[in-house]
């Protein structure tokens, strides 16, 4: 009796330990990812004369002159309106190509349809960078660089394999009998697309809306090397530009943070308010 | 029925159409161009260009410094990966473990991987500050001494190898989190009837359970570190000197800063030799495994 609660005693407190340790874990997790933000948010409310103190100013007063001058000395809403456009266009344009390709390869027995299938998903690997000099010529030769139809072009291309990839398992999941039966009652294809599937996979739809906004969003090569003016810079080479500014301290970290600030908000809004489904869209792929 | 046979053929030539013809025009051409382009001296400014054969593959490859760039790559792609699966598997057991305030710890780690790559990285370049950066200070506070985190080639690599795994890990996590609700909960309650500890439960089910999906995530990250652009930009500019500049923007430095299109193009038809065979390697492994 004895022995067994002493043992009792030890499971416990080894228990506790295992507690205690997982929390620090936690803890230490939380502050290293948390961290980088906070200097961020800190610094892109903060005046470059507290940016320069020493030690660090932790929690100085708020205040938003920053992106007030953001807005004076760049053409802020243009860079914004034009992220805004390339990043939207791009996630309905890719989704919606590729749910009519993922319709046709879950769906329609055709040969070669396994090969075409696997010679577009490898496409994923294809780094971006590996292909931008042709893509830069090509588009001269269009007279798409410095545009945004040029950029959305080569993006959605981008984002097709792996939209596709996604999709194709959710089709499948939906019973053919209900596509069976609505072809007796003389729908065509066209009805069967949008009227049965489009409504079963709209939260696939959506998540990889959110997915692709973002992924689009947060490009920054193609609009780095396409774009020349305003006229179809995105958010991400505002950016570089301001922190190729310089000022005798170094870097202007104030404007870069505001910017950083601007960038990532609408990104976190995104991604948190739908964080279940983008989870699932990710993990799809790789998780049977 | 082979009139149904033909039509089924032409519908679903008309619905996969926008895709394959985007990656045809996107990705098929360009890559033929690329190759086409390595074995020439083409430059943006200068109109005349000549088939050179396979003199830029030569050149590079007798180019100390490209080499050196190479192989620093190889490094990167693989401490980074390693570091981002131990990672990976530590976060995702973390946070599949029960606690309050799970779901929140688990919107916290969604954070690294949502933000765009530059955006952290001049976080990450302003936390380092030699002078006025929070980190250096506190390093300064307990050593007395300050660290100049970028100015070393070895500690510029260390950094920029640290950061990457910073915004990737979490990206594994969320995959092998994924894979651990997947783990039937009754091994772990039978290894804890035993008597094994958490350690032992760690290296006896969960590492075998998730093998496949280590092995494939491994695989899939070892090529997408090699196609990494924004944070070397970003974070280092590939300094000091080339000490951290990898592949790509090698790449972006050659043909878009210099243009020398035709001597970028051969890296870049050498970074898909890489990520082909790391492919290739990579579809064996998951047949090996029939995941």
């Amino acid at each position: 009796m004895n022995n067994l609660k002493s043992n009792n005693n030890s499971v416990n407190k080894g228990a506790l330990a295992q507690k205690l340790f997982m929390y620090i874990a936690l803890a230490i997790f939380v502050l290293v990812v948390i961290i980088p933000f906070y200097w961020l948010m800190k610094a892109s409310v903060s005046t470059p004369e507290q940016l320069v103190e020493i030690p660090p100013l932790l929690f100085p007063k708020p205040v938003l002159d920053n992106f007030q001058t953001l807005a004076t000395q760049l053409p802020l809403t243009q860079y914004l309106l034009n992220s805004i456009i390339f990043s939207g266009v791009t996630a309905l344009a890719t989704v919606f190509c590729c749910f009519l390709a993922a319709y046709a390869f879950a769906r329609i027995p055709c040969p070669g349809s396994s090969f075409l299938l696997w010679a577009l998903v490898i496409t994923m690997a294809l780094p971006e960078i590996a292909t931008i000099i042709p893509l830069y010529r090509m588009l001269g030769a269009m007279h798409l660089l410095d545009s945004l139809t040029g950029l959305i072009f080569v993006m959605t291309s981008v984002l097709t394999p792996f939209t596709v990839w996604v999709f194709i398992p959710f089709i499948k999941q939906i019973p053919i009998s209900i596509e069976e039966a609505a072809v007796v009652d003389g729908a065509n294809l066209w009805t069967i697309l949008w009227r049965i599937y489009l409504p079963v996979m709209t939260p696939a739809i959506v998540t990889m809306m959110i997915i692709n906004f973002v992924n689009a969003w947060n490009n920054l090569l193609y609009p780095l090397t396409f774009s020349v003016t305003a006229k179809s810079k995105c958010m991400s080479v505002a950016i570089t530009e301001v922190f190729q500014t310089e000022v005798p301290w170094g870097q202007p970290w104030h404007l870069v943070s505001a910017l950083g600030v601007v960038m990532v908000i609408p990104v976190l809004v995104l991604i948190l308010s739908s964080q279940r489904a983008v989870v699932r869209g990710l993990t799809h792929g790789a998780v049977k | 029925m082979h009139q149904n046979k033909r039509k089924a053929i032409l519908v679903f030539a008309i619905l996969v159409a926008p895709v394959i013809l985007l990656r045809l025009a996107t990705a098929a051409y360009p890559i033929g161009q690329t190759i086409w382009l390595s074995m020439t001296d083409t430059h943006l400014f200068e109109s005349e260009h000549a088939f050179v054969g396979l003199d830029n593959y030569r050149n590079l490859f007798a180019d100390p410094e490209f080499r050196s760039i190479l192989g620093f790559s190889l490094v990167f792609i693989v401490a980074s990966t390693l570091l981002e699966i131990f990672f990976g598997l530590l976060i995702a057991s973390l946070l599949n473990t029960k606690f309050k305030g799970r779901f929140l710890a688990r919107t916290i780690n969604l954070l690294p991987w949502a933000i765009p790559t530059i955006v952290a990285a001049y976080a990450f370049q302003w936390l380092l500050d030699d002078q006025f950066g929070m980190f250096s200070h506190w390093i300064s506070q307990f050593t007395g001494m300050r660290p100049s985190v970028m100015s070393s080639a070895l500690n510029a690599r260390i950094t920029l190898i640290l950061v990457n795994v910073w915004k990737n890990a979490s990206f594994m996590a969320i995959i092998f989190l994924a894979g651990l609700q997947g783990v039937p909960q009754e091994l772990y309650e039978a290894a804890r009837v035993d008597g094994a500890g958490p350690l032992t439960r760690f290296f006896k089910i969960t590492i075998p359970m998730l093998m496949p999906l280590l092995i494939t995530m491994g695989m899939f990250f070892l090529i997408w570190q090699l196609t990494n652009f924004d944070l070397v930009y970003g974070l280092t500019s590939g300094g000091p000197g080339t000490a951290t500049t990898i592949v790509p923007l090698n790449i972006f430095h050659e043909g878009l800063i210099f243009f020398k299109f035709g001597y970028a193009s051969a890296i870049s038809v050498i970074l898909m030799v890489f990520v082909a065979v790391l492919g290739l390697v990579g579809v064996w492994q998951f047949r090996r495994f029939d995941y």
